[in-house]
This record gives structure tokens, C-alpha cells and sequence, in this order.
């Protein structure tokens, strides 16, 4: 009786010793050797790790995940705390704002990126016609590095602030409605009661939206390798897509590795950090 | 979750991973006009072909290396020649059997040297080139006629950087140069012309530096599509790119030509690829599936007339020298370049869509537009040459 | 506010419409300057041309297998393990639940290139077993459904231990009827995020017979150039399935990613 516990739990266990812990372990082993593609290594000790600290390519590629995340996360964070207030109001349509709001987070990413690189075609995509007609220029949206940034960032918060927008339109549902109509008796306007009731009410939410967006978008790899081309816009290259091509397209899966690991420890910290800070405030 | 749908889920599974495709599996990254000759190319032979067209260049080469280090490679694909060196070595790919080869008239002297030697690598046959696809020279013979640039309706040879300045500025060039591949092809042959050895010779590259800032100060740089454009509409005399953009003029009729790339320093060498057959590495080999992926290659090559419409220049001699392609116009006019072709340096992170093509290419593309001195765009090639010499070498 | 909000939801919906509209027109028309929304000769000619190929549904197919596959052994594998972990004491436990917090901070993303190694080492690269086995640990998902567990009344349990039921049997015929809604939202979540997922099976696979529905799209060209209506109309077909899945089950689906 007493095994029997650990039976229920072997399954899942197997799995996870299988693709989570062993790949973590083979990750470390090929991280000190130069393990090609196709898995021949030598041992090379700590040579990748300092290679990596000297490599230029990831540097830049930390430091446009850092511009991804920091453009992207406010963005995302205030569309989608504006389509939570616009679409809880209690009207008709109250369904075609969340259907509108909500599908394209639904959108598997390669549709998304098919479907902006369409919008954003010089000459006949839909923006640059847009532009034209108003008397404005046309815009290259994908050609260079700063516009490209641009564009993966609008079309990031078109695609995934319907995820914002769910979590926020939780929790205002969650906001008695006698405490706006008490505050309404007093004679507060609405937008005193956004900001007395609504806003010191959502600061969980707030706190659980950017904790979330912060951690996706430092992983951000599918929306950039994408509209950029796999991988034709170097100067808009994410830290996992450096990961990705140095172990698949220069098949250099030891020093991969090493680059993962330093990733992961960052991840691993920053994660760290905001548990400490929640874990003081309660 | 009940049981059953656990176990059709689970048969479901099992059965789909038994199933494979019903012809040998075939990758190619042509798209375009390439891609439609290809596709008649492997619907004109006998053995069934189940062809699968990836995105071309780094994405393409990335998928193929996957599919190899995984055992479960396509039976065929293609490949650039100049990615050979980072291919075969790896073991990525499974040499060709000569024997097998020769009994399907595959054999040495029935292709250019300059592309066979390129297919071997440690002594094995590692690819088998259906074409070699150099830079030319396109221009527009009213253009270059009322500039009087033509001889008997041909452009008249080009000798001598002052030559080929001249030319350009009488007629115009369009030249493809913003984040392309292209300006490290100028360079390369305008490198090797000078019969530059090694990475890098300083001199010679900073000749050659010196001349593409000069073509580029007189010259409308920009990105390919409106090189194209230009040059297909008539507002450009000249367009200096690979001869695959000979069927985009060909549809839009502008009365054009194409030479060879002209000489202009001490000996003829045009940057040229090749594109190869090759057998991507599996974990189990059938001798029988390879027998016949060898005898489709067999077939494909001998479609080469199919393909050298599309401007390439066909690799096998036979039909190569053959009367029909002769013939073809104006394929047939830059066929010498054939024997001048030089391809990348045979190192590991050179060739099509490689690490030294990218990242030279930048350089020297701001050399072009005029952004960047020869000068200082000879420091940093060498610091970029240096860097990817320093990359240790996947194992 | 009510403009305001009818704005932003046509600004939201007009690339979708853009697509559809591009994907009903014929091919010539689709790059023509300046852009107008109604041409002659509208049809769904290019979904009809989709079909045709077979290429995407076989994807789709393809996606819809993997996305069961994943489903259905992540539901019976976490609900499992949850259940151990909230029911029953055994040596280790405290180490089994500290893995798991530690798995959550686990990102995929860094796992790409060991794990494809080790696919590669255990010969099953470029096979459905490597699309599939994978995406199945999600340490989250146990800790879902232990939370759930934790808070069934103990005495349930107990009085069907006395009727002489076993633990598999309590599992099965008292704890998963009574966490079903919990399920549920493991189930979606898990089939959402894996239909949707792209970096995984991109890195799993090569081989363009087994590609999911995204992967696929991403790397296959046709080898006719590029025919916009077509590709718009494949990706429109593909989008869909979760977009009618969101309508039919709104509630749920909310709750789920809300989990």
C-alpha cells in the first residue's frame, strides 16, 4: 500500500525524468564539448562559455529581446486593459468585442505573420495603401532593422492582447457591482470610480499580466524568426532564434547549449527576483 | 477521457507513423519559374518523384542538415555546391556509389571540371551538378546600341575598369545590393580576377573594393526587385546578376542580351554555384530505394535542356554541347562562362546563404552605396573573415 | 465609450477581413495598386484549390492527431500523478513536488537543442513519438489538478474505501467524474497550446509529410511561386478550427486560459 502512491505519479515521472531532465542533463554535457549536429564532440571545457561572452551576435540578439520586451509588455498590457473596460460594459454587442478582441490569440503564429506580411507589402498591402491614399508616404515596414522591430511589435500586440484582455475581464467581473453603485450613490463621476475602485482592484491582475508577458516575451522566437524572414533580418534576432541557429544552422549544438544555459539562468533569476518581491508583499 | 478514444488515438498514431510517401522523397528550394521546370522536369521522367519545395537559402539548408543529423532524410535533394564543405565532411550526406554512377554515364569527364572536383570531398563523389549558374551581364540592346556600345548587334568586349565605367555610365546599371548576396558575388570575381588567393589578400581586395565604390557612386543601387524593374522596364542599360533572372525579362519583352561577365582585370573568373544532386545522410540506407534515386538523377540530368531555360548553364557536357542548346538564345552566349567559374572558398561557413556570404555581403554592400570606404570595409571584412575562421568547426 | 470600443473592435477585425477578402479574389487581382476590397469574379475558388492539393489537410490532419495525442496522455498522465501526489503519502514525495516547481521554471525554448539531440540518440527524430512525447510534460497541469484534488472532502473518499474500492478504482470512478470541469480546462489548454505551439514541432520534425498545420505553412513553398489567395485561403482554413472551437465553447475555454 505504501508504493502504491508512487505508481500513480511513475508515468508522469518517466515522461518528465525522459524530456525535461535529461535533455537538461544532455544540454550541460554538450555545453563543454563542440558536439556537432550530428553528435560527434570532443571535449572542449568551459571554451563555449567563454566564446559566448565575446560573441557580438549575443549580445545584440539579448539586447533586441530586451527592446522586444520592454515595447512590447506596456503595449500589450494597456490594449489589453482597454478592451477589458470598453468590452464590460453591459451593451448588446458585448460578444463581437470579445470574438474581436480574443481571436487572434486563437491564430496559430504562422497565420498571424501570413496575414501582416500581407498588410505590410509595399504597393498593394493594405497599410501602405492606407498611407498613400491619406497623401502620406509609404512605409517599408519589414526592410529595416528599426522598422522591422516596429512591425513585429504591432503585429505581437494585435496577436496576443486578447490574452490581457481575458485576464483583465476576469477579474473586473469579479468587482461587486454594489460597490460602484454605493460610489455612484455618493455621487462619484466614472472616471473617479475607475480609478478609486477599478484600478486598486485590478493590481493583482496587473502584476500577474506583465509578470506573464515579461517571461513570453523574453522567449520570444516564432513571431520574429517569422516576419523577418526565418532568420533574413538579422538585426531584429532574438536570443532563441541565436539559440536556434547555432545549433541547427551552424549545427554547433555544444555551443547551443552553453548559450541556453546562460539564458536559462537569467530566465532562472529574474524569475527568482519576483517571487522574492511577491513573496515580501504578502 | 475514455478508454477508447485512447486507443484509436493510439492506433491512429502507430499507423501514421508506418505510412510514408508512395514516390522517393525529393527537396528542392526552387521557387518561381525554377520551381515550374523542375516540376515538369519530375513529372517528364520515369521514376515517381515525391517532390517538397522549401523556402530558399538558410532556412532551406537548416531543414536539410536536421533531416540528415535525424537519419530520416529525403532519398534526394539538392544543394548548392559551395555548401558542400560544410555538408559532406559532417557526414550529412552519403557519398554516391562511382560504379553505380558510371553505368548511368555519370561520370567525370562528362562535366566542367571546375564544378566536378567541387562535388568530391575525401576522395568520394558527394553530388552530381545539373548546372553551373554564374554572374552575366544582361543589357538592353537599344540602350546600349544609341549609346554606342554594340558591334554587329552584340555588346562590344569590355576590357579594364575604365572600359566598364564608361559603359555603365553611358547606359545606366541596375544593380541589386541592398541586403543581398549580390555584392559579395561582384566581389569575389573582381577578387579572383586578379587571381586573389586565400582569405584575404589586401591588396587585391582593396582593388576590387575601391572599383565596386566607384560603380556604386555612378550607379542606381538598390534592392532587387526594383533592379529588376528598372532594367526590365528600359530605364537601365545594364543588369549585373545571376542569367536565373533571364526568363523575368524573357516575359516582359524588353529587348535585352546577355554577355558573359566582362574581364576586367588580369584573367576571365565570374563568382558562379552550382546546383547538385545529392543523397542526404540516412540512418538505414536501402540499397535498392538508392539504386533508383540514382537512375531518377540519371533521368533528371538528362532533362538539362528543360532546365537551362530557366538560364542555367547545363553541367552535363552531352547536352551541354548538344546542338539543341546551341541553339537556345540567349542562353547559349555566355556558355564560355562555364569554364571561368569560381565558386566560394572551399571552407566550412562559406557557399549560398552562408554565415561569410551574409556578413561580407553587408560590408561590402555599404561600400556600394557609397556608406562605406573601400578602406575601412577592408578592416572589417577581414575582422568578420577572422571571426568566422576563429568559429570552432562543429565536430 | 461605446464608439470608442466599436473602433478599436474594427481595427482588431480588419486584417482578418483583408484576408478573407484577398483569399475570395482571383489571383491576378491580388497585388493590384491601388487596393480595392470588391473586384468581379469573387469566389472560394482558392479554398477549393486548398482542398484540392491536400497538402494543408493533411497537415491539419496531422495537427488534430498530435493535438489528441498530446491531450489525451497529458490528462491521463498529470491526472495521475496528481492524484497520487494529493491522496497518497510515499517516499519521495516531497522531492516529486519540488521537481515539479522546478520544471515549471523550465522554458521549452531552452530545451530545443539538447532535446533534438537526444531525439537524434533515441532514433526518433523526425517521427510523430518526437512531435508528441515531448509536449506532454507540463508540470503546471499536475499542479492544477492536485489543487483541485486537495480540495475534495476527504470523507467521499473514504466512504467508497470502506465499500472496499481501491485507489485505481477511486481515481477512476470518484475523482475524475468529480474533477471533470478541471479536466476540461486541462484538456483545452493543453490542446490549444500544443495546436497553436510552433517552435517544438519546427525543431521535431523535417520531414514535410508529418509537419503540424503551422510548421507546415511556415516552410513549404510552392514550387509555382507565390499565390497569395491561396496561401491566405490556407491560412484562413487552418485559423479557423480554434476560432468555431472559442464560439462553441466560450465559457470553458475562458476558464481554461485563465488556469
Amino acid at each position: 500500500m505504501k508504493r502504491s502512491g508512487f505508481w500513480f505519479v511513475a508515468p508522469f515521472l518517466v515522461l518528465y525524468v525522459a524530456f525535461l531532465v535529461v535533455p537538461m542533463l544532455v544540454g550541460l554535457g554538450a555545453s563543454v564539448t563542440d558536439q556537432g549536429i550530428t553528435g560527434h564532440a570532443k571535449f572542449v571545457g568551459g571554451a563555449n562559455y567563454l566564446e559566448l561572452f565575446r560573441d557580438p551576435a549575443v549580445w545584440s540578439s539579448l539586447w533586441h529581446t530586451l527592446i522586444f520586451t520592454v515595447t512590447s509588455t506596456p503595449a500589450i498590457v494597456l490594449v489589453g486593459l482597454g478592451m477589458a473596460l470598453l468590452a464590460n460594459r453591459a451593451v448588446p454587442e458585448r460578444w463581437l468585442y470579445r470574438l474581436a478582441f480574443f481571436a487572434p490569440y486563437l491564430l496559430p503564429v504562422s497565420v498571424v505573420v501570413l496575414i501582416w506580411n500581407w498588410l505590410y507589402q509595399p504597393g498593394f498591402g493594405l497599410i501602405n495603401d492606407l498611407l498613400t491614399r491619406l497623401g502620406l508616404g509609404e512605409v517599408g515596414w519589414l526592410s529595416t532593422d528599426g522598422m522591422a522591430m516596429t512591425s513585429i511589435v504591432i503585429t505581437t500586440v494585435w496577436w496576443t492582447a486578447g490574452f490581457g484582455f481575458l485576464l483583465y475581464l476576469a477579474a473586473l467581473q469579479e468587482i461587486p457591482r454594489q460597490l460602484y453603485e454605493a460610489s455612484a450613490l455618493d455621487g462619484a463621476t466614472p472616471l473617479q470610480q475607475l480609478r478609486r475602485i477599478t484600478m486598486p482592484l485590478l493590481s493583482r491582475t496587473h502584476q500577474l499580466v506583465i509578470v506573464l508577458q515579461i517571461l513570453a516575451s523574453l522567449k520570444v522566437f516564432d513571431q520574429i524568426y517569422l516576419l523577418s524572414g526565418q532568420g533574413g533580418i538579422p538585426g531584429v534576432r532574438s536570443i532563441v532564434q541565436y539559440i536556434y541557429e547555432s545549433g541547427f544552422t551552424r549545427f554547433r549544438v555544444g555551443y547551443a547549449s552553453a548559450i541556453s544555459y546562460v539564458f536559462f539562468a537569467l530566465i532562472a533569476v529574474i524569475a527568482l527576483v519576483h517571487f522574492r518581491l511577491t513573496a515580501e508583499k504578502r | 477521457m475514455d478508454r477508447r478514444t485512447f486507443i484509436l488515438a493510439g492506433t491512429a498514431l502507430a499507423t501514421a507513423a508506418c505510412s510514408g510517401p508512395a514516390g522517393l522523397a525529393y527537396w528542392d528550394l526552387f521557387s518561381g519559374g525554377d520551381g515550374s521546370r523542375m516540376m515538369d522536369m519530375v513529372g517528364a521522367i520515369g521514376t515517381r518523384l515525391d517532390a517538397v519545395t522549401l523556402a530558399w537559402g538558410t532556412p532551406y539548408y537548416t531543414k536539410l542538415a536536421m533531416a540528415a543529423a535525424g537519419g530520416r532524410a529525403p532519398d534526394l535533394a539538392i544543394l548548392h555546391l559551395s555548401r558542400l564543405p560544410g555538408f559532406a565532411p559532417m557526414g550529412l550526406l552519403d557519398p554516391f556509389d562511382d560504379d553505380l554512377l558510371a553505368a548511368h554515364g555519370l561520370t567525370q569527364d562528362r562535366f566542367p571540371p571546375a564544378v566536378w572536383n567541387r562535388a568530391r570531398s575525401d576522395g568520394r563523389t558527394y553530388a552530381v551538378p545539373l548546372d553551373t549558374h554564374p554572374l552575366v551581364l544582361f543589357y538592353n540592346t537599344e540602350l546600349c546600341g544609341k549609346a554606342g556600345l554594340l558591334e554587329n548587334g552584340r555588346l562590344r568586349p569590355i576590357r579594364g575598369p575604365e572600359q566598364l565605367l564608361a559603359a555603365f555610365d553611358k547606359a545606366g546599371l541596375a544593380l541589386a545590393a541592398a541586403r543581398d548576396v549580390n555584392p559579395w558575388r561582384l566581389f569575389w570575381t573582381l577578387y579572383r580576377q586578379q587571381n586573389g588567393q586565400g582569405l584575404l589578400d589586401d591588396a587585391k581586395a582593396l582593388t576590387a573594393l575601391r572599383l565596386l565604390g566607384k560603380i556604386g557612386a555612378t550607379t542606381r543601387f538598390t534592392d532587387n526587385n526594383a533592379a529588376v524593374a528598372l532594367f526590365g522596364s528600359g530605364q537601365a542599360g545594364f543588369f549585373w546578376n545571376g542569367e536565373w533572372e533571364l526568363p523575368t525579362f524573357q516575359t516582359q519583352h524588353t529587348p535585352f542580351d546577355v554577355a558573359p561577365f566582362p574581364q576586367v582585370y588580369d584573367r576571365p573568373a565570374v563568382h558562379a554555384d552550382s546546383h547538385a544532386f545529392v543523397l542526404p545522410h540516412q540512418r538505414s540506407r536501402d540499397p535498392q530505394l538508392t539504386a533508383q534515386t540514382i537512375s531518377a538523377v540519371a533521368e533528371l540530368i538528362g532533362q538539362s535542356l528543360t532546365w537551362a531555360r530557366g538560364g542555367h548553364i547545363p553541367a552535363y557536357q552531352p547536352v551541354a554541347a548538344s546542338q539543341a542548346y546551341l541553339k537556345l538564345l540567349p542562353q547559349a552566349n555566355y556558355r564560355s562562362a562555364a569554364a571561368e567559374v569560381e565558386l566560394d572558398p572551399p571552407v566550412w561557413f562559406a557557399g549560398a546563404a552562408s554565415d561569410l556570404q551574409s556578413a561580407a555581403g553587408a560590408t561590402i554592400g555599404a561600400v556600394l552605396g557609397g556608406t562605406k570606404s573601400p578602406e575601412v570595409a577592408l578592416g572589417e571584412l577581414k575582422a568578420t573573415l577572422v571571426r568566422l575562421r576563429n568559429t570552432p568547426k562543429p565536430a | 465609450m461605446r464608439a470608442l470600443a466599436a473602433v478599436l473592435a474594427v481595427i482588431w477585425l480588419v486584417p482578418l477581413a483583408w484576408t478573407l477578402d484577398t483569399a475570395l479574389k482571383p489571383e491576378s487581382e491580388t497585388t493590384r495598386i491601388p487596393v480595392s476590397w470588391f473586384v468581379p469574379g469573387m469566389s472560394l475558388d482558392a479554398f477549393g484549390r486548398v482542398f484540392g492539393d491536400g497538402e494543408v489537410l493533411a497537415w491539419l490532419g496531422n495537427s488534430l492527431l498530435v493535438g489528441v495525442a498530446v491531450t489525451v496522455l497529458t490528462v491521463a498522465v498529470t491526472s495521475l500523478a496528481a492524484f497520487g501526489l494529493s491522496r497518497t503519502r510515499f517516499r519521495g514525495r516531497s522531492f516529486v513536488l519540488a521537481l515539479l516547481v522546478a520544471g515549471v521554471v523550465v522554458p521549452p525554448q531552452v530545451l530545443i537543442v539538447p532535446l533534438f539531440a537526444e531525439m537524434v540518440g533515441l532514433g526518433i527524430a523526425d517521427t510523430y513519438w518526437a512531435l508528441v512525447l515531448p509536449q506532454v510534460v507540463l508540470p503546471a497541469m499536475v499542479y492544477v489538478l492536485k489543487k483541485f484534488f486537495d480540495g475534495v472532502p476527504r470523507e467521499l473518499e473514504e466512504a467508497a474505501v470502506i465499500d472496499g474500492a481501491g485507489r485505481l478504482r477511486v481515481y477512476w470512478s470518484l475523482m475524475l467524474p468529480l474533477a471533470r470541469p478541471a479536466l476540461a480546462a486541462v484538456a483545452i489548454f493543453t490542446f490549444v497550446t500544443t495546436w497553436n505551439n510552433f517552435l517544438w514541432p519546427f525543431v521535431a520534425v523535417s520531414d514535410p509529410h508529418l509537419m503540424t498545420f503551422p510548421v507546415g505553412l511556415a516552410t513549404v513553398q510552392s514550387s509555382y511561386g507565390v499565390r497569395y489567395a491561396q496561401v491566405l485561403a490556407a491560412a484562413l482554413l487552418g485559423g479557423l478550427p480554434l476560432v468555431a472551437l472559442f464560439l462553441a465553447f466560450q465559457r470553458q475555454l475562458v476558464t481554461a486560459i485563465k488556469g
